[in-house]
């Protein structure tokens, strides 16, 4: 457990995640509190590495639960393995056909097979899926939940009932309470917006891009190679580039590419007419690339 | 980390709490208490961490930054804020800011004339409230009370304040007022300097944005429409959980027998699986025509940002774009926010080649091209002037459209009566829409999608 918002700052650093005092009050409170945290932000600003560094930094599990459409109850809760209990009415049909031999009508027969159901709706023929098992662990995991935005808002109905009280109730075995609450982060995307319900459970961080400072540092924890002033070369331009009117923004996994490539090519100064040459590194669209070579002189000398 | 949060921050917690809802940012009372909650494990002498706590415990919407960011500013950093956040700081330490303390009548007092203040500030109109400063609100509030004829110790109270009132406009009184009366007066003025400003904070902030809501679109200043931006999503998105609300939510439908059957098909035949119909919505299918020419290029930009706001309340939204030619632009703003996606539109040369709007050209290249986007079940939204530039209005296809759909709606931004004059022909295509409306401002475009959720 961490015992202060710095030390959230140091641990998550040591997982070479640079943190703001913002995202590592929130993770802090969350933590103390006991309550879920929503992470929302534009795409590739860190929201997913978060709950991959936070569930490292206190060496417990990472549980993820990845989010799309038609995701139901029985890829994220639990299933029962319909063909091996198949395989296993098959296997022990002589079994069955002994044990209601002496059954004279259908309705005994099935009064007798009834008693015997626990066995085929036991654990032994229970897949469980990523909320079970978070809830099951015996001991606390992160339970990432991530891009919830791509989920229908029937399953976000589902989840709501589970974070309210971290129990389930399998109508065959029983409730299952937890007995170590997971820490939970939802991420999305903001390509839906959530219910109000679920807001009012969680904490809310919105992670938007970087400062210079910040990303700075992010580049160099991730690529050391590159030094200190192509680093702040690089930071600086995407900074500019990031204003202009684009179809996507590049971001931080962008900019640690362009990082990595000018690397390799051996640079050490950013130069006008590589950074131009290099510019599909960090931008997808050519429409984009074209765009900032319109500007590129006002984004790369002064 | 001590727990923190004495009973005089969280006073002034929730006086902030109040900012914001005047502000119209919506705070629920599970949100306050995680605050409170969350005071006790953060502190208050950090102000990022002190700002932090507040946001992540009551901002869930992050379209309500913005606004939040305001408020903290004016609320904690303004004129007052290093009293503020020193008082409060101070209080963390157990000290009063004050030195002595009150008697426990007089706190009961102080509490009294506190919640009727609260209520007359309530009861004034805005403009009052803006425009009065704290001594004279103290004035009209006391006149008021004399009139409801306060009695016992709040009466008292009113009268001897009366008096320090007066003794001050008439320095030449009979009666001069005494040091107790005169320090009453102060302690209630201050009290109404607080009260005050923290409604105005929010006040004004929610009056700028209505103000903005009912400004007319082609009026709104360059930094203005900025703003704007921000305010149609948030109030897109406002308008988007009531209709959310409104609508019954229907569970389940029936079985759906035959992905049952195939499902059961794995398993011999047992249908160990049993799947539902999808739930059945009635939500509307939407296809939006704006004309993005110069003239009223600003209403298609907000509406197209509307609609994106609302997007999921329609089963489906197509949405083209048209000044010579018409192009459809579904497809941008899946991959883009709607800013950048219009934007990207005018740097598309075929587009916008040819001069002026030609509403006749673009609906005849509609039915060619994406007649397959209308079902009975379609609305059509067109936004638009209908200046046509005396060109061939292309009625076939206009009629062809209005037979196809649902319902066609026409928005023009120009005033009624200027509808038919010069080279408008909007009486020509109003004949066979549904509706055609006058619209100016933001609000005039809310309403209107409002509405087409009533019926
Ligand atoms: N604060 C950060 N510190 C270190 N690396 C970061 C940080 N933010 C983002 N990154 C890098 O950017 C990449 C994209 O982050 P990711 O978590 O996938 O974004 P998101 O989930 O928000 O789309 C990650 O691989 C990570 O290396
Ligand atoms: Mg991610």
């Amino acid at each position: 457990m961490f015992t202060s918002i710095d030390d959230v700052v140091e641990a998550l650093a040591k997982e070479k995640y640079i943190s703001s005092e913002e995202i590592a009050t929130t993770v802090y409170l969350a933590l103390k509190m006991e309550k879920p945290v929503l992470v929302e932000g534009p795409a590739g600003v860190g929201k997913t590495e978060l709950g991959k560094c936070i569930a490292s930094a206190l060496d417990i599990d990472l549980i993820r639960l990845q989010c799309y459409e038609g995701l139901d109850e029985a890829k994220a809760l639990y299933e029962w393995e319909y063909a091996k209990q198949l395989l296993y009415t098959q296997i022990l049909k002589d079994k069955l056909s002994a044990m209601l031999e002496n059954e004279k009508t259908l309705s005994q027969a099935v009064a007798r097979l009834t008693t015997q159901e626990d066995v085929f709706f036991s654990e032994h023929f229970l897949l469980a899926r990523p909320i079970l098992r978070a809830i099951t662990g015996s001991a606390q995991s992160v339970l990432l939940i991530d891009e919830i935005d791509k989920s229908d808002s029937e399953f976000e109905a589902f989840l709501l009932e589970v974070l309210s009280d971290f129990q389930v109730t399998i109508p065959e075995i029983g409730t299952v309470t937890a007995a170590h609450k997971p820490f939970v982060i939802l991420t999305s995307n903001n390509a839906r917006e959530m219910s109000d319900a679920l807001k009012r459970r969680c904490l809310h961080l919105y992670i938007d891009y970087p400062t210079r400072k910040l990303e700075e540092r992010i580049v160099s924890l991730k690529v050391p190679e590159c030094g200190q002033k192509l680093t702040h070369d690089i930071v600086k331009a995407v900074h500019k580039i990031r204003e202009l009117q684009l179809k996507k923004e590049p971001s931080i996994s962008e900019t640690l590419d362009w990082a990595k490539a000018l690397v390799v090519l051996g640079y050490d100064v950013m130069e006008h007419d590589i950074a131009v040459s290099t510019l599909n590194c960090l931008l997808k669209y050519e429409k984009d690339i074209e765009l900032a070579k319109k500007h590129s002189k006002s984004i790369f000398i002064e | 980390m001590s727990a923190s949060a004495s009973p005089q921050i969280l006073n002034r917690v929730y006086d902030f709490v109040d900012i914001l809802r005047d502000a119209n940012v919506s705070i629920s009372t599970d949100e306050i208490l995680s605050l409170c909650n969350a005071l006790d494990h953060t502190t208050v002498d950090n102000r990022r961490i002190f700002k932090q706590t507040l946001q992540t415990t009551l901002i869930k919407d992050y379209t309500d930054i913005p606004a939040f960011e305001k408020c903290f500013e004016q609320f904690f950093l303004s004129r007052e804020r290093d009293e503020r956040i020193e008082e409060i700081q101070s209080e963390a330490l157990g000290r009063r800011p004050n030195g002595e303390g009150l008697s426990a009548a007089e706190n009961r007092l102080e509490h009294e004339l506190g919640d009727s203040m609260d209520s007359y500030l309530d009861s004034i109109s805005e403009k009052l409230l803006l425009q009065k400063d704290a001594q004279e609100l103290l004035a009209l509030f006391m006149e008021e009370m004399e009139q409801a004829g306060s009695s016992g110790g709040m009466g008292i109270a009113l009268f001897k304040t009366r008096r320090s009132m007066f003794a001050r406009d008439h320095s030449e009184d009979e009666v001069p007022a005494t040091d107790e009366e005169r320090e009453l007066y102060g302690r209630l003025l201050e009290m109404m300097r607080g009260r005050s400003g923290k409604r105005r904070i929010g006040r004004s902030i929610k009056n700028h944005e209505q103000y903005l809501l009912n400004k007319y679109i082609y009026q709104l200043k360059p930094h203005e429409i900025k703003e704007m931006r921000e305010v149609v999503k948030r109030f897109g998105q406002k308008l988007k959980n009531r209709i959310s609300l409104r609508k019954k939510r229907v569970k389940h439908g029936g079985i759906d027998v035959k992905r049952t059957f195939r499902a059961s098909l794995q398993f011999g035949g047992v249908p160990f699986k049993i799947f539902h119909k999808d739930r059945k919505i009635d939500r509307p299918q939407l296809v939006v025509l704006c004309d993005v020419s110069s003239s009223v290029n600003q209403y298609s930009r907000f509406m197209l940002l509307l609609t994106h706001t609302l997007q999921s309340l329609f089963s489906k939204v197509r949405t083209f774009a048209f000044i010579g030619n018409l192009v459809e632009i579904t497809g941008l703003f899946m991959e883009m926010d709607p800013e950048r996606a219009i934007n990207s539109i005018f740097n598309d040369t075929d587009f916008t080649y040819g001069w002026g709007s030609n509403y006749g050209r673009s609906f005849d290249q509609f039915m060619e091209q994406h007649s397959d986007s209308l079902t009975k079940k379609t609305t059509i939204l067109i936004i638009g002037d209908a200046r046509n530039n005396n060109q061939d209005p292309g009625m076939n296809s206009f009629i062809k459209m209005k037979e196809r759909s649902r319902n066609i709606y026409w928005l023009n931004p120009e005033k009624r009566h200027l509808w038919d004059w010069s080279d408008s022909i909007a009486s020509l295509y109003m004949k066979y829409c549904t509706n055609m409306k006058e619209v100016n401002s933001i609000l005039d475009l809310t309403e209107f999608i409002d509405r087409l959720f009533i019926k």
